[in-house]
């Protein structure tokens, strides 16, 4: 990646924020300024009932939280011991539960007081694996669809010790949760509720979502579409850092909109890709998080501007515009990922290499590589669960990842047996390997015009340029 | 802007990577100071008198030096941004090279660390002076490049200040030059060896760079002909083979382009072995009276020069192809010719 292309994609973002900002802030001249999602007022026709708040997306809060429990779980294998029970207990936060379950993940933490302690007090009755992508996961051993895949992770990171599987370097809370976050959240939001459901004849506007329900078909949709992304219903008037800490529970200032001392989860915490946009963000260089929640929230504008009849057809290519907006930039979310992981595998690799070299023990790079590796192949295969059919790119990232992480014995996951256990074949070798990690950072720029660019191994390239010296001198002899 | 300049000046000396930092003139005074005293028999005194030997610091040609230094970095100012980095070249033939889908052998993982750095500190050092090598020599030979070149010649007096003595279109040609080593340099080793790849320094200067710096290179633009022995003056240019590059006797012209290394000049039949410097006139020998020295000879006229050589090469190249073409109807209409009369001498 060069600086001129790095400038280039950094002035495109920017106008693309601007633009957007500017569309909107002509579109709604009217008066109407939100700084925070909500709360909207009941637009739907006909309702005589006492609420006054149209919002809501506590289901997809639920979902948020049932992900990080879950991804809590999978490093709670003993190795074996605890194998069946944990499987269960996984699988009730993955499959849903009868129960109202505990809310393992995000608990309290000194200084950060959550408010809902279950489940059932954000929204009851919701699973993961209804709504995850239901096609063909090619990236992933097995031939498997997304809710097969997951319940296959599951199954494996139960018999594990604290989720790393050493013999095939899967770090499974990570392979999970990022997978997860992409199959369910980005999936549900890109490929539904900003999809099908923006159409005319679909949740219409002038219906409730459901029968008894104060919402509106779209005003619900969009709801949910935000939910999935995750966002603080305040969070736009934070800093990156601020929105990045609360996601850390840092910040316990900046969560606690209400004053109330405690962290609401439906509407004061940022879960999953919005987290990961703050982070890219705390950078300088890109401003996803707050280009996504504003096109979520003007959207939202627009829908209300409605006052509860059938959206025009320019109003409906006002929200499909900003959906574009979102998706595309959701989109560069998850690529800015895999980019910054394939960084951090390159780079564990050299690091494995000098210890190889030096006959030191690899245990704790080797472990480290499979998180990051995890995460990288997380990222990957949630990249490929969007709207967009990434076609020959979603082929190049999959051959590039692999099935499985280059091992220490130079083997390597190329499939999977009927029975469900991972096959291994003769690796490719670490430098190639590494390689492949410098050509995935290539491939996010090239087709996903990546701005922030964390970890870019090419920085070597360029430190050693530096160290070389000027090119431009004159002295002559 | 003065005082950036004023900065820029003083920083060379500060500045290892330059070839004029305070410690490489310091070793070469003291190595001009030893070959005087125990090679020349000179006194202490005497040998001080000759290294600062007024009549050459002090001289216009040196002023002029110093000048020029000063104009170029008003050009370079301008013209530096406009140039291709190293940066850019590594990076596009890197981003090359790992599209080409070439299966990496392990070679990178085999080979340990320290070879590594010790083969990217040679690779560079020996590409970089075989391309200075290859660079200065088309400066000589072709003429457009020589209006420019000649700016550098026209030192009648040396001093490591010399070295700056440049047209800035030159300048241009040695930016380029230098780019696309490191750029080639960089980009195929840590296309090979991944980070493994460093650059073995000395004060943050390749090593190789440094040795030659603090061995005396600026003795190179000096008074002080230091000859080498003769089987060395095959492998390292000494001051007094460069020296020799730099005057104006006709048997001299177009030798010892070399740099650091001697050997490119053995092999492509430039060498010359050194002559004492103190029997050499320097310079170009210009049959005008003009003034080597003026803005306009060290600026202006190289320019007009280097534009009027380049603007024959579309009159050569014609030239050229019209007496290809010629010569070939010429041909082509005697064997026509030859076959008529056969024809006719058959009807007989």
């Amino acid at each position: 990646m060069t600086k001129n292309s790095s400038i280039r994609s950094l002035v495109c973002a920017k106008l693309a924020l601007l633009s957007s900002v500017t569309f909107i802030s002509t579109a709604h001249a009217e008066g109407h300024a939100a700084a925070t999602y909500g709360p909207f007022p009941v637009t739907l026709k006909g309702y005589d009932g006492s609420k006054t708040n149209s919002v809501s997306y506590t289901g997809q809060i639920a979902r948020h939280v049932l992900h990080d429990s879950l991804k809590k779980l999978a490093g709670k294998g003993d190795g074996g011991g605890n194998a069946a029970s944990l499987e269960a207990e996984m699988m009730a936060y993955f499959g849903g539960s009868d129960k109202n379950k505990a809310i393992i993940a995000p608990a309290d933490k000194d200084g950060f007081e959550i408010k809902q302690e279950t489940l059932n007090e954000i929204s009851s009755g919701k699973n993961l694996s209804g709504k995850t992508y239901k096609g063909v996961i090619n990236g992933w051993p097995g031939m498997m669809t997304g809710p097969e895949v997951i319940a296959s992770m599951i199954k494996h990171a139960a018999q594990t010790d604290g989720g790393f599987d050493p013999n095939t370097g899967y770090n499974y809370p990570q392979l999970i949760s990022k997978f997860t976050m992409g199959a369910v959240s980005y999936n549900q939001a890109v490929n539904n509720y900003l999809a099908g459901k923006l159409e005319a004849d679909s949740k219409p506007n002038s219906k409730p979502y459901k029968d008894g329900k104060h919402y509106t078909g779209k005003e619900h949709s969009w709801d949910e579409a935000f939910g999935y992304w995750g966002a603080a219903a305040h969070s736009l008037g934070l800093t990156a850092k601020q929105n990045y800490d609360i996601a850390k529970m840092k910040d316990v200032a900046a969560a606690d909109a209400n004053g109330d001392g405690m962290v609401d989860l439906k509407s004061e915490y940022n879960f999953g890709h919005a987290y990961y946009a703050s982070a890219f963000d705390k950078s300088g260089k890109t401003d996803y998080f707050n280009t996504i929640t504003q096109a979520f929230i003007d959207g939202r504008m627009v829908i209300t501007d409605a006052a509860g009849e059938n959206l025009t057809d320019a109003a409906r290519s006002e929200l499909k515009a900003l959906a574009a907006v979102i998706g595309e930039n959701w989109e560069k979310v998850i690529a800015e990922a895999v980019f910054k992981y394939a960084g951090s595998v390159y780079k564990d690799i050299g690091a494995l290499k000098s210890e190889m070299d030096s006959g030191a023990d690899t245990s704790k790079t080797f472990a480290k590589y499979g998180k990051h590796w995890g995460e990288l192949k997380g990222f990957a295969l949630a990249l490929q669960t969007g709207k967009r059919n990434l076609g020959e790119t979603a082929v190049r990232l999959n051959r590039l990842t692999g099935f499985g992480p280059v091992l220490m014995n130079a083997s390597q996951v190329t499939g999977m047996d009927p029975d469900g256990h991972y096959t291994k074949d003769e690796a490719i070798s670490w430098g190639e390997y590494q390689m492949h990690m410098l050509k995935i950072q290539k491939l996010m720029v090239k087709e996903f015009k990546v701005v922030a660019q964390v970890n870019d191994q090419l920085e070597n390239l360029s430190a050693l340029a530096d160290k070389l010296g000027d090119s431009n001198s004159a002295e002559n002899d | 802007m003065y005082y950036e300049l004023l900065e820029n000046f003083w920083g060379n000396f500060l500045d290892p990577k330059k070839r004029i930092f305070a410690g490489y003139l310091l070793s070469a005074i003291l190595i001009a100071f030893l070959w005087l005293v125990f090679r020349r028999n000179l006194s202490g005194r005497e040998a001080v008198v000759k290294i600062f030997d007024r009549t050459v610091l002090f001289s216009r040609s040196s002023f002029a030096d110093i000048k020029v230094f000063f104009i170029n970095r008003v050009f370079t100012f301008f013209i530096s941004p406009l140039l291709i980095t190293q940066l850019v070249i590594a990076t596009a033939i890197f981003n090359l090279l790992i599209s080409l889908e070439w299966s990496v052998s392990n070679f990178g993982d085999i080979v340990p660390t320290p070879l590594v750095i010790a083969s990217f500190t040679m690779f560079v050092f020996i590409l970089d002076d075989l391309t200075k090598y290859i660079v200065h020599r088309w400066m000589h030979k072709l003429p457009f490049l020589w209006a420019l070149h000649k700016v550098h010649h026209s030192a009648q007096h040396l001093t490591p200040m010399t070295i700056f003595r440049t047209h800035p279109l030159e300048g241009v040609v040695f930016s380029m030059r230098s780019a696309f080593v490191q750029g080639v340099s960089i980009s195929v080793f840590f296309y090979i060896f991944g980070n493994k790849v460093d650059l073995a320094t000395i004060l943050g200067v390749n090593i190789f760079v440094f040795i030659f710096n603090a061995l005396g290179s600026n003795l190179r633009h000096s008074h002080i002909g230091i000859r080498y022995w003769n089987w060395l003056e095959y492998i390292l240019i000494s001051p007094a083979q460069h020296h020799l590059h730099h005057s104006v006797a006709s048997e001299h012209y177009d030798k010892n382009f070399g740099a650091t290394l001697a050997i490119w000049d053995w092999i492509f039949g430039s060498l010359h072995h050194s002559v004492e410097s103190e029997t050499l006139s320097l310079g170009v020998d210009d049959k005008s009276d003009r003034d080597p020295n003026s803005l306009s000879d060290l600026y202006i006229k190289p320019l007009a020069t280097c534009f009027r050589e380049l603007v024959k090469y579309p009159i050569v190249i014609t030239n050229y192809f019209a007496r290809k073409l010629s010569k070939f109807r010429s041909c082509a209409l005697d064997d026509s010719v030859s076959i008529e009369t056969t024809n006719q001498s058959t009807r007989h």
